[in-house]
């Protein structure tokens, strides 16, 4: 048996950083929601996709599209601050904000969807 | 709950993942769901199979739930399905205009669960109430005026009570004129604006002890208790002036709309039946269309029935 340091499972403390903290839904203890929460996070990596290559593009109705949705379903789904953070994306591009300010909102809300974790804590 | 089936909810809501997670939150109301992913597909589906209940998101590409309430309000088939809107927390949008376009209720976006499932209950509950009032009771689910079934009911109960205390019993039978020209000209949705704006008219002309009535089609009737013929005429002369004069009805398909009226009353003999009545006030109305139509004339009832 190899040495370890105790502590919790799954964190890594080398690169413990709280921005990549797995984001628990809300809804997690409740057995009606697990399986909706696990297919609304299985999604998330495509809804990434998406928002990366609308950014890429300057494809400012995809962005505002996808941000949208997110912002509808996310706090539904037990994670308040994607819908909060893509009802940001949303309303920059809405505002015709500098390219520079969406491209950090889209990152946060990029981040915040990769964080996103269907296991209860 | 006064339901003996089970209710059906219609969700329209671009989002996918709003449609699984409302089933979820619902689930304890025991409603069957029915998705629909975009305004148009909405529209048919509740033209198809109409709902008892309609969540309808705003903000949706190509129709928006507006667009798509103001559809449902104008068509016959759909205007009586309650409408709850869905709107972002942080969407301003213009509440007073959806509630304008019929919609009972609003919902935002991410809900609280306990609250979605609460409204939806209420408008449900009040569904079923309307259901069964309509289709076992006696309001006219179009109109909001009594129906039929009422009418026949009543007029026999004042008829009867007319003899008792030897009072008349008036009673106009009123005709829209050329509403098939309306219909065909501008469309059902139009003439079903035409006869609720109309039921309105009559309502508010006559006394509140009158009883109006849808009696079928464009006719209406109104049972005036207590009341001679030539009080039961001054009402029927007070209803085709406010028709004529009404400027709603230039709003909804461009020109005034008239009407025509045929009065009888009676102080009923114990043998008269309502049938009597309503078809002396039925040969008054042909009368009064064949004379020129937009007027009222009086029946002439025989004097066994004991004309006043
Ligand atoms: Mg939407």
């Amino acid at each position: 048996m190899q040495d370890r340091p105790s502590i919790a499972p799954g964190v890594n403390t080398e690169h413990f950083n709280a921005d990549q903290e797995p984001l628990t839904s809300q809804f997690a203890a409740d057995p009606d929601m697990l399986e909706l929460i696990g297919m609304f996070v299985r999604e998330l990596p495509a809804r990434v996709e998406s928002l990366q290559q609308a950014l890429a593009r300057s494809d400012l109705a995809t962005l505002s599209q996808v941000a949208h949705q997110l912002k509808g379903a996310g706090g539904g789904y037990g994670f308040p601050s994607i819908t909060s953070s893509a009802a940001e994306v949303e309303r920059l591009v809405k505002a015709k904000a500098e390219v520079d300010s969406l491209h950090e909102a889209v990152s946060d809300l990029i981040s915040l969807c990769r964080r996103a974790s269907s296991n209860p804590r | 709950m006064i339901m003996s089936r089970r209710q059906k909810v219609l969700v329209i809501d671009d989002s996918q993942q709003m449609h699984p997670l409302i089933q979820v939150r619902l689930r304890g109301l025991g409603v069957e769901l029915i998705s629909a992913y975009d305004g148009q597909t909405g529209l048919k589906i509740a033209t198809e199979e109409p709902p008892d209940l309609i969540l309808l998101d705003v903000n949706m590409p190509g129709m928006s739930g507006f667009e798509v309430c103001q559809v449902l309000k104008e068509s016959s088939q759909t205007h009586d399905i309650p409408v709850i809107f869905l709107t972002g927390a942080d969407e301003s949008v213009n509440k007073v205009k959806g509630f304008d376009l019929g919609a009972v209720d609003y919902v935002t976006k991410p809900f609280d669960p306990a609250e979605l499932c609460a409204r939806v209950r209420a408008a449900l509950n009040t569904k079923a109430l309307m259901d069964l009032l309509t289709t076992q009771g006696q309001i006219d689910g179009l109109t909001g005026l009594h129906n039929r079934r009422y009418f026949d009911e009543r007029l026999g109960q004042e008829l009867a009570a007319g003899h008792r205390y030897e009072r008349p019993v008036g009673l106009l039978m009123i005709d829209l004129d050329h509403f098939k020209s309306i219909n065909d000209t501008f469309g059902h949705p139009k003439g079903d604006q035409v006869l609720r704006k109309f039921a309105d008219v009559l309502t508010q002309t006559c006394r509140a002890t009158d009883v109006t009535c849808r009696y079928g089609g464009e006719e209406f009737a109104v049972i005036l208790p207590a009341s001679t013929l030539e009080l039961s005429h001054q009402c029927g002369v007070r209803v085709l002036d406010a028709i004529r004069k009404c400027p709603d009805f230039v709003d909804i398909i461009g020109r005034p709309v008239t009407a025509s009226i045929g009065v009888a009353c009676a102080v009923p003999s114990d043998r008269m039946t309502p049938a009597v009545l309503v078809e002396a006030a039925d040969k008054a109305l042909y009368a009064a269309k064949v004379a020129g139509r937009d007027r009222i004339a009086a029946a002439e009832l025989a004097h066994s029935q004991t004309v006043v």
